[in-house]
């Protein structure tokens, strides 16, 4: 029996969804790439559990071992991320019913803190306090961004411990790795630029300015990751994965696909992977059932899936890269902390 | 705003109930057209209150259900109600204004409203406003004077349309 039969039988077998984003040549490739990513972690993401309300999974990053760890009818979840030490979860909770806007989300709802296989969730707050929260280093404190300013607020004693002035940020704050700079979407020059900040001085460097988003970084604290939908596309355009230098020298792309958005970018915690979803819709579907979570070797960016005939002109070294396909969801993260499912 | 509306020189031979009813209507009908904008709302909300004029609205208003925004527009002060406006001219950054103003309120922005449907240069409107717009308004900003104007930028609250 081949491996791909042999995969595709282990697949059905235990309900994984794994469909690789480029048929035929790339079946191997895909193969190859969810047997190196299996056993590395855990994916934690949003999607729609079959109470039809928006909960929190967790799957291997090959996509088995899929499970909902909120199971929550009167709720709705979405925004998870892990702590650094890969042991709690962060995430919004909504109220029944709640539409989850893309541009929205982080203000809106209560902020929740659990364990990383979902129990014990917390309340931290009320009805769209701690906005954009987000962890620190340590875990042990979270930054928020608000209308007066950005607050670092103590997990503990919930007291606001310092504030800055968020200079024109106004959604999408993450703290980084080593502590040392927030990263956003901001008014600079023109909105939705993506922008850096250091935490000490409150200085701020545009990173990449134009139709640019949802940035989060890289696990060195050196480089940022973020969709960005070009000029210069055949009219509307389509959002591409994008990732520069946090001094915003050295922008590039990661992987685009014409006739799709890419959102949802992130990193395994050595870099080494890319996760992101692919939408036929722009926003990346959280205000219906999310689209499906990819992930990709870092190595083989840049990246371009389907014929992109438009895309390739514009990137003529590009990749055809093995890209595995797994469940729909929205804004997945990424720990190779072993504690993240009951089995 | 003097209303000038009169009915000065009507033929003799119309009889009077009849010059009644038409002086009603045209009353009626001028008192319907002047307004000067001024409801509960206007009056109370925001720090700041003026009758301004819409100069100039540079680019394209974006009207994309997808995306949120505040598009800045320049505005020649006519009369300022509450609060201390310093220059003639202002520089308004109004929400999402491809939507009329009753229904624009959202999930971002939820106390803001007016009764403007239609955002043309050359209408002048009467705005309760706050400033700096950054300290009440958290979201993607268009700005076409960036760089150009060093002003503080007004954050639109209610915007009610003036007649004259």
């Amino acid at each position: 029996m081949s491996t791909k039969r042999m995969l595709l039988l282990v697949a059905l077998a235990t309900g994984i969804i794994l469909v690789p984003a480029v048929s035929g040549a790339q079946d191997e490739g895909a193969a190859q790439l969810a047997k190196e990513v299996g056993g590395k972690g855990w994916i934690g993401y949003a999607a729609r559990g079959e109470n039809g309300t928006w909960d929190l999974f967790l799957m291997r990053p090959d996509g088995s071992q899929r499970r909902n760890i909120t199971n929550t009818p009167d709720y709705e979840e979405g925004g998870p991320r892990f702590s650094p030490d890969g042991q709690r979860l962060l995430y919004r909770r909504f109220p029944k019913g709640t539409v989850i806007h893309h541009d929205r989300w982080g203000f809106q709802g209560d902020l929740m803190i659990a364990r990383a296989d979902g129990s014990e969730p917390k309340q931290i707050g009320g009805d769209r306090e701690y906005p954009w929260a987000s962890w620190s280093p340590d875990g042990k404190q979270i930054a928020c961004l608000t209308m007066k300013g950005i607050q670092i607020v103590d997990l503990e004693t919930k007291k606001v411990v310092r504030e800055l002035p968020r200079k024109g940020i106004y959604q999408q704050l993450f703290w980084s790795p080593d502590g040392q700079w927030f990263c956003g979407v901001a008014n600079a020059r023109i909105m939705w630029t993506v922008v850096r900040m250091n935490v000490e001085t409150g200085e701020l460097n545009i990173v990449h300015e134009f139709q640019s988003c949802t940035p989060d970084w890289f696990g060195d604290s050196k480089h940022i990751i973020y969709p960005c939908r070009p000029a210069g596309q055949n009219g509307y355009g389509f959002t591409q994965l994008w990732m520069s230098d946090g001094g915003g020298k050295e922008a590039r792309m990661i992987y685009g696909e014409d006739g799709f958005h890419i959102y949802g970018g992130a990193l395994s915690p050595d870099d080494r992977y890319v996760l992101f979803t692919r939408c036929g819709a722009d926003g990346g579907g959280s205000e219906d059932s999310g689209a499906p979570i990819c992930v990709m070797r870092m190595s083989d960016a840049p990246a371009i899936a389907g014929p992109s005939p438009a895309l390739r002109k514009v990137h003529p070294d590009a990749k055809d890269a093995p890209v595995l396909q797994l469940a729909d969801g929205w804004e997945p993260c990424w720990t190779y902390a072993e504690t993240g499912a009951k089995e | 705003m003097k209303l000038i509306c009169r009915n000065a020189s009507m033929p003799y031979r119309m009889n009077l109930p009849l010059i009644a009813l038409l002086a009603l209507l045209l009353s009626a009908s001028c008192a319907k057209k002047a307004d000067t904008g001024a409801d509960a709302d206007v009056t109370t909300r925001g720090s700041i209150e003026v009758t301004a004029r819409l100069e100039e609205i540079r680019g394209d208003l974006i009207d994309d259900p997808m995306y949120d925004y505040a598009h800045v527009m320049k505005y020649k002060v006519l009369q300022v109600h509450r609060g201390q406006v310093d220059t003639e001219t202002i520089y308004v950054g109004h929400y999402n204004p491809a939507e009329p103003r009753a229904g624009v309120a959202d999930a971002r922005v939820q106390e803001i409203g007016g009764n403007v449907r239609q955002f043309r240069v050359g209408d002048t409107h009467r705005m309760a406003l706050e400033v700096p717009i950054d300290d009440h308004y958290m979201g993607g900003i268009i700005n076409k004077y960036f760089g150009e104007v060093d002003d503080p930028i007004y954050w639109a609250v209610w915007t009610n349309r003036v007649t004259q």
